[in-house]
């Protein structure tokens, strides 16, 4: 192979520069070699006559095989229910075709593994993952919850109970309540995605009906695809589908749609008396995904705040020893995007560290990075882009989001050219387009007697609809 | 620089890097990497066989090289033989602390000269600090490999053990303490609190988080000592597992680590725990909380002993996954909680410690069920287990199960999962090539031995009893 002919030439050129060295210090770095080829395994699909995609992706020498049914039936489609698409995802788990959930579940971990239903923003994702023999078996018992619900009664309760519960918790975690805000206040009261967690009473209000309803109207194969990642049969997992799938009716089409996100400039102030430090979220709106502007985006985000060795994370982290874990990403919506800043800060050091990241997004604003800089975060996105590809999750979740937002099917085999040409000056074209100070989301999480009067006195704030 | 395991997952086997920002992939799905992919097209094989070779330099460093070149990425990770257990009384903390000093620079890599090298050129890396190691792992594209060596190289041999980093860090630490923490409701309950409440030996019963106090207390001196002590060539484990030339990268091993002095012998600490013969109960008051929790756990058999085997078994067959006998009792038919989870070394996996463990459950229950109300539940579903044999199907679901995890394990993109076995069973077994007998021991377990177990190790008397419980317990929550 190409790359091993390649590496041992490479040790072969090292050990030449470092003669001699066994017993003495090494002082210089061994050098980097050129970049390594990578290709993304080959897949294959097919489709039902109901509409369902398929996709296969042989990647495997572990013996195992992950099952992913992605239905677009997800809390874009809740309407005013919030948590409805929730509740149902909760409820698939709950038996089918006839069987209870117990009986299902030890039929699946005998072959390995587990049946789990997330809900997203815009999928809901039921998956398993077996030893690669049991592949045809487990798409059945996947089939089987996807179509055949027993949605019975006897079991509802608890479960709205379990989610009731669940949501109560995550109201007590900062982080949450700082993302509930910002969602809030990016998308507003009317949108699914402004609304992220719904209220008790509300929740404890949803019935069974509302639950069959919203499969009746979400649930089809018009609206899902079917990944097969892994060591497997095609043959005989393509039988198994079209046996288990072909029967699913096609169902309504798709009918919620996206919503774009709006600026500020809005400072919402959230007390946690006692905290000892304050949640931050710092956001503005971007583009879509399939945007020409989206590789510039991602590269901003890396050098700025999405990387480890980023921009916020080597000033606030490194230098100042103000958070543990700060970051910063792009996150796609159906409509466009929106960028984020999240940190957990010390209390008292609240007001600095934002002051240190308003005078990061400025500087970046203003001066082309250094290109030593600049290409080592395109070398970055390069080199994870490897890491992302390579396991069958994955390469789902790759494949998921590019047919979610329907990219092209070269997206990912442009992904890396992409993030290479992107120049040093657009990076500073993308913070100064995108993330304009005098339009910001700012939600803070803290101790408001310990760090309101500092955060009130920042310019940046002063000149914000501060909301407490 | 990761401490915190997320322990909401359920995943108690995989290792989790929680400090990086983001762009890391998701290392909780149950990933593969191709290194054939025509057998997938023909008959369907269900062999797999991890590719191992032992090495040891003369000054006492042990070396295991794994290929595997479907993937054009090269993992590299140090395990040092220090972790919670052996940090100095009065120095809480500080095996964590340190492991974030490791960052902080080195002889031929000023502070974040490191971590541009890694990111620069396409890999990601982070460290950890657990019971029995601390360790430090990097991924990178495999043409950064001989470069990735050298830095791990450099800072074994001459860490910037410098005064400004250690303030620096420091505040990190009490951040990421908070974060993870102080600042979050039940933070830490069920993998600091429950250790402290379980064990007795001071070495497996201090806050390893560390107190805020003895972090303030800690000193260069401290750093140093503690350096010299414990980070040297004889004490620590190189992995390097990926797409590498295995002769080559041993031979830059040996340029690059062979003039590195061996240490000290290590000093022996006793970290043995004495038999539990009483129940014992402990209570967290938690002022964040809105949901009652509460966790129970009992001392583990020896690792490595028959016992060992049926306890990884048991923990199958009571809390591992939605089959699990606890999760169907208390959860399925009781609905006292969403979901019921737990495990053997909850920072860890069943492998990866060399010491006193605890085999745990845990739960956010509802409010409206009492303490008792639950352990009545869960005593009648442990109980079943020590009085009643389970049936051989019970048990072959158990092994099905954990050789699914194991694959999950160490087939991922990173391939950290596989390099912490390799280097657990290097540096605990001093043989990394038992990850191909992994399963060996699980098939010695008969419905005999699990009774038997279970009536020694789940005795009420080997447990420990953790009730997290709201600050206004008898208000209107």
């Amino acid at each position: 192979m190409s790359i091993r002919i390649f590496q041992a030439a490479l040790t072969a050129a090292s050990l030449a520069l470092l003669p001699g060295l066994a017993g003495a210090q090494v002082s210089e770095q061994p050098p980097i070699g050129d970049p390594v080829p990578f290709e993304l395994p080959e897949t294959t699909g097919f489709t039902l006559d109901n509409g369902l995609e398929v996709t296969f992706i042989p990647f495997g020498l572990a013996p195992t095989v992950n099952i992913s049914l992605q239905v677009r039936a997800a809390n874009i489609d809740d309407g005013s229910q919030t948590f409805l698409a929730d509740l149902t995802g909760a409820m698939l788990e709950e038996g089918s075709a006839g069987r209870s959930s117990d009986v299902i579940a030890t039929e699946i971990a005998a072959m390995g593994g587990a049946l789990n239903v997330g809900v997203g923003r815009h999928t809901t994702n039921i998956s398993t993952g077996v030893l690669s023999q049991y592949g045809p078996d487990a798409v059945a018992l996947l089939a089987d919850l996807a179509l055949r619900p027993n949605f019975d009664d006897s079991e509802f309760e608890r479960v709205r109970a379990n989610l009731v519960r669940d949501v109560d918790v995550q109201r007590a975690q900062p982080g949450s309540i700082a993302t509930e805000a910002y969602a809030r206040i990016l998308f507003g009261p009317d949108h699914p995605y402004g609304n992220t967690l719904p209220g008790e009473e509300q929740l404890r209000g949803y019935e069974l009906s509302d639950v069959q309803a919203f499969y009746a109207t979400n649930y089809g194969a018009g609206r899902a695809r079917l990944y097969v990642a892994g060591h497997f049969d095609a043959a005989a997992m393509e039988a198994a589908i079209r046996d288990a799938f072909g029967a699913w009716a096609t169902g309504d089409a798709d009918a919620a749609a996206g919503a774009p996100a709006s600026g500020g400039p809005i400072v919402q102030l959230i007390d946690r008396p006692g905290a000892p430090q304050t949640t931050i979220r710092l956001g503005f709106p971007a583009m879509a995904i399939g945007a020409d502007d989206a590789p510039a985006m991602t590269v901003m985000n890396a050098l700025l705040g999405g990387s480890f060795t980023s921009r916020l994370t080597r000033n606030l982290r490194e230098d100042k020893g103000y958070t543990y874990s700060p970051g910063s990403g792009v996150t796609w919506t159906m409509e466009g995007g929106y960028w984020t800043f999240n940190a957990d800060v010390t209390a008292a050091d609240t007001a600095a560290a934002l002051r240190e990241t308003f005078g990061e997004i400025t500087r970046l604003q203003s001066e082309t990075p250094p290109a030593d800089e600049a290409d080592g975060m395109r070398n970055w996105l390069a080199g994870i882009f490897i890491l992302q590809n390579a396991s069958t999750g994955g390469l789902i979740g790759q494949l998921g989001q590019r047919d979610l937002y329907g990219l092209p099917d070269d997206y990912l085999d442009q992904y890396v050219p992409n993030i290479l040409a992107v120049s040093d000056e657009d990076i500073s074209r993308m913070a100064r387009d995108y993330l304009p100070l005098d339009q910001m989301v700012l939600v803070l999480v803290g101790d408001l007697a310990v760090i309101g009067d500092d955060v009130r006195a920042l310019p940046e704030v002063a000149a914000a609809e501060v909301r407490e | 620089m990761n401490f915190y395991k997320n322990l909401a997952t359920g995943a108690s086997i995989l290792l989790l890097a929680a400090c990086q920002p983001a762009g890391v992939p998701d290392e909780t799905a149950t990933p593969d990497t191709p290194r054939d992919t025509a057998a997938a097209e023909s008959a369907l094989s269900t062999e797999f066989t991890v590719d191992v070779s032992y090495h040891q330099l003369d000054n006492g460093l042990r070396v295991v090289l794994s290929e595997d070149d479907s993937v054009p990425t090269a993992t590299v990770a140090v395990y040092y033989g220090v972790g919670f257990r052996n940090e100095p009384r009065g120095r809480t903390g500080f095996a964590h602390l340190f492991e974030h000093l490791m960052f902080a620079g080195s002889e031929n890599l000023p502070h974040g000269a490191f971590d541009t090298l890694i990111y620069g050129n396409g890999g990601v890396n982070n460290g950890s600090t657990r019971y029995d190691f601390t360790n430090y792992y990097e991924v990178v594209p495999s043409n950064a490999l001989n470069a990735v060596l050298w830095a791990e190289a450099d800072r074994m041999r001459a860490p910037n053990l410098d005064e400004s980093q250690l303030d620096n860090q420091r505040e990190v630490v009490r951040n990421e303490v908070f974060v993870n923490v102080i600042n979050q409701p039940y933070g830490g309950w069920i993998w600091i609190d429950l250790p402290m409440a379980a064990n007795e030996n001071w070495h497996n019963s201090h806050n390893f988080y560390g107190d805020l106090t003895d972090l303030d207390a800690a000193s260069l001196d401290d750093a140093q000592a503690f350096f010299d002590q414990f980070y040297a060539p004889n004490n620590a484990v190189l992995v390097v597992a990926g797409a590498i030339d295995k002769d080559a990268t041993l031979a830059m091993i040996e340029d690059l680590f062979s003039a590195i002095p061996a240490g000290d012998a290590l000093p022996e600490i006793d970290t043995s725990e004495p038999r539990q013969e009483e129940e014992k109960f402990a209570v967290r008051e938690d002022d964040l909380a809105n949901q009652p929790a509460l966790a129970v756990g009992y001392h583990m058999p020896e690792r490595g002993t028959p016992e060992y085997y049926a306890m990884i078994l048991i923990d199958q067959l009571l809390v591992q996954g939605d089959d699990s006998r606890l999760n169907q009792s208390l959860v399925n038919e009781e609905g006292f909680a969403s979901g019921v989870f737990g495990g053997i070394n909850l920072l860890g996996n069943a492998f990866n410690y060399n010491g006193p463990m605890l085999w745990t459950v845990g739960m956010i229950h509802d409010s409206e069920f009492t303490v008792s109300d639950v352990m009545t539940s869960l005593d009648a579903t442990v109980e079943g287990v020590r009085t009643e044999l389970v049936s051989e199907a019970d048990v072959e679901r158990a092994r099905t199960k954990l050789l699914s995890d194991f694959y999950g394990t160490v087939d991922t993109a990173t391939r950290f999962g596989l390099v912490d076995l390799l280097a657990s069973f290097a540096m605990f077994d001093d043989d990394p090539s038992r990850i191909n007998r992994i399963t060996e021991g699980f098939e010695q377990v008969t419905p005999e031995l699990i009774r038997a177990t279970a009536q020694e190790y789940l005795r009420p008397s080997n447990r420990t009893v953790l009730e997290v419980r709201l600050a206004d317990e008898d208000g209107s929550e």
